[in-house]
């Protein structure tokens, strides 16, 4: 197994916000609560959730995109968590994103080539004599031809586009890219194409995926360990063919069983949720997931369950869940 | 799009001109303002007359073939004094834009980027300034400083026996450039704001902070560019704006004063006498009609241009 490369305890985000008519109630949205991980050198870490629970607040956390309002985030010894934008400067090379949108995730007034060299030139990581042969390598690593240097954004296709979005996040030369959404805008064809290129990319520059996405076959095809979001917090992270074969969390279990069938015949018996996911305003107390649990006991209430190791890698936050192979309580009837 | 791709890149700005070009308002706008920028450019050599000449004899005359405009009562020629009245509307028109856009920008660009308390500061401020009646302040100005700045100006000449400070045309132009440059700076900074605050939180300003670049490379790289759009029809309207501005304020005798020949105050001269001489207010007016409607048209085609998604 290879080494730590990002070490996070305790990550969490609040959003302060006012409400009402005249913003005279303030109130705090906890997008993100308690988020507690490793990140493995070389890995594809995916998070899976529903819109809301707060996979890309992670990815931009740990990034100090946005500013965490508590937790540790470590890399290469280094406490990223609280720095400041100059002290952040030096490791934001290492660290890059990918965007979801590919439509708003370049300047509309840079051209390709002006894009790609603005890190370059800003990290002198080649002289400006370099920079023609260094742009050419980086258009080839994503699959465009020279020509799209002196391309301005609205010309080119969402494909072209977010393969332009890759080479700017390599231009840095990372070693850990957070894939936000990076393939959901896309035309299906289109994103096997781009899950490709991310794919080989990975194998030739030894980079680092945090992959947050809501689409399940993808993860799997792609992921390491999958990590389960639900209303800003890590409900099972598990190895990908750990998780898919054998999910012990009842939400994963839900959205597993929510993923469709490409086979009309075959018939699986579907757990189906009930009601909505609560408000991160106010969330439920004890396990988020407790209103919608077919699980849930007083004590889900009551107590919030920490995240448990219950097989090596797999790690669970569920009362209910003892082992790997049983669940403590029967689901409830009606 | 056309279907073969063109081996030169489009820029935004090319295709922003592409689309004005299609525009016939715009361009006949444009085409109206270059003509005026040309006459106000070149002024003494294109005028039939000087525009302080007088001709006693020839008072009030109507249009004809010696004076297309005809002359006031004075005996001066009405073309001339228009095309000088060209020079003195552009030369506030610009440089009370100018100097407003320079306090707007800045301003603007600082609170919307950084917010915090100067971004709630300067909306106090701006708030402030809109509130007070435009007129009103500029009268104010103009009654409250005249005064002391001549009388400090020939203070000045008595010491120094420096000419510039005999000339007292310096000080109209320097009350009304600043007083409406004081009440033009709002509504820019406003709009700048408002556009900084919906880019920077667009994904290629956070990839921009996501590569480690700095707050100043991306504000001036990343953001302004893309408030430019919005800003170039805001000063198209401006300019105008500054020039209807300018000849009410003359018309009100608060502006440039007489001899120097100004779209204001010759129609604010017309007024009095229209019955017997129409040409007198219609020649003047007319043209500061023709100007405002070129601003406006072409205002509204680079609005068109340079917004293409609002066109639908």
């Amino acid at each position: 197994m290879n080494a730590p490369l990002i070490t996070i305890k305790g990550l969490s985000k609040a959003f302060p916000i006012r409400l009402g008519a005249f913003g005279d109630k303030a109130a705090v949205v906890r997008a993100l609560d308690d988020f507690t991980a490793t990140i493995i050198e070389g890995e594809t870490l995916s998070l899976v959730g529903e819109s809301g629970c707060g996979k890309s607040t992670t990815g931009f956390c740990i990034l100090n995109l946005q500013r965490p309002s508590g937790g540790s985030i470590v890399y290469k010894g280094q406490e990223l968590a609280q720095l400041d934008d100059d002290a952040m400067r030096p490791f934001r090379r290492d660290l890059q994103i990918v965007f979801q949108d590919p439509y708003s995730t370049l300047n509309p007034r840079m051209t390709i080539g002006e894009a790609l060299s603005e890190p370059i030139l800003f990290h002198k990581l080649a002289t400006k004599s370099e920079l023609p042969a260094r742009l050419s390598r980086l258009l080839a690593d994503v699959g465009l031809s020279d020509r799209f240097a002196s391309r301005y954004p609205h010309e080119l296709s969402g494909g072209q586009r977010q393969r332009v979005a890759i080479a700017r996040a390599l231009a840095c030369e990372p070693r850990f890219i957070v894939c936000d959404e990076a393939i959901s805008a896309l035309d299906v064809s289109v994103q096997a194409q781009i899950l490709n290129l991310l794919l080989d990319l990975q194998d030739k520059y030894k980079l680092t995926y945090l992959f947050i996405a809501h689409d399940l076959a993808v993860v799997r095809h792609i992921s390491d360990r999958v990590g389960v979001m639900y209303l800003g917090r890590l409900a099972e992270l598990a190895p990908s063919s750990d998780l898919f074969a054998n999910p012990l969390h009842p939400y994963t279990r839900a959205l597993l069983s929510a993923v469709p069938e490409p086979d009309p015949k075959s018939s699986r018996q579907r757990q189906r949720l009930q009601g909505e996911v609560p408000s991160p305003l106010n969330p439920p107390s004890g396990c988020r997931f407790h209103t919608r649990c077919p699980l849930a006991r007083e004590k889900c209430k009551a107590e919030v369950p920490a995240l448990r190791e219950i097989t090596p890698g797999h790690q669970v936050a569920c009362h209910a869940v003892t082992s790997a192979t049983t669940t403590q309580w029967e689901p409830v009837s009606a | 799009m056309s279907a073969v791709v063109e081996d030169k890149p489009n820029s935004l700005w090319r295709d922003a001109w592409r689309r004005l070009r299609r525009n016939k308002l715009a361009v006949a706008g444009l085409i109206i303002i270059a003509a005026l920028v040309f006459v106000a450019a070149f002024g003494p050599w294109l005028t039939p007359y000087d525009f302080l000449s007088q001709d006693l004899d020839a008072r009030n005359l109507a249009p004809s073939l010696a004076h297309p405009f005809g002359t006031d009562d004075l005996g001066r020629d009405v073309l001339s004094r228009l095309i000088y009245g060209a020079r003195t509307a552009f030369l506030v028109a610009v440089i009370v834009t100018l100097v407003a856009l320079l306090i707007g920008v800045v301003l603007g660009a600082i609170a919307g980027f950084y917010g915090g308390f100067f971004d709630k500061a300067l909306m106090w401020v701006t708030d402030m300034t809109m509130s007070v009646p435009q007129l009103l302040l500029v009268v104010v100005i103009n009654a409250s400083l005249k005064q002391p700045i001549t009388l400090w100006m020939e203070a000045r000449y008595m010491e120094t026996m420096n000419p510039i400070y005999r000339n007292s045309a310096l000080i109209d132009f320097v009350l009304v450039f600043g007083s409406m440059a004081l009440i033009s700076w709002p509504p820019y900074a406003r709009l700048v704001r408002a556009q900084v605050l919906s880019i920077r939180n667009r994904p290629y300003v956070t990839a921009a902070r996501a590569l480690g670049l700095t707050n100043r490379i991306i504000l001036m790289r990343y953001v302004m560019p893309n408030a430019m759009g919005s800003l170039i029809v805001a000063v198209s309207a401006g300019l105008g704006t500054a020039m209807v501005l300018e000849s009410a304020f003359s018309f009100l005798g608060i502006g440039v004063n007489p001899p120097t020949p100004s779209w204001g105050n010759m129609i604010s001269d017309g007024l009095r006498v229209w019955t017997n001489y129409p040409h007198l207010l219609l020649a003047p007016a007319a043209v500061l009609a023709v100007v405002t409607v070129a601003f406006n048209f072409l205002g509204d085609g680079l609005n068109d241009a340079l917004n293409p998604k609002g066109q639908k």
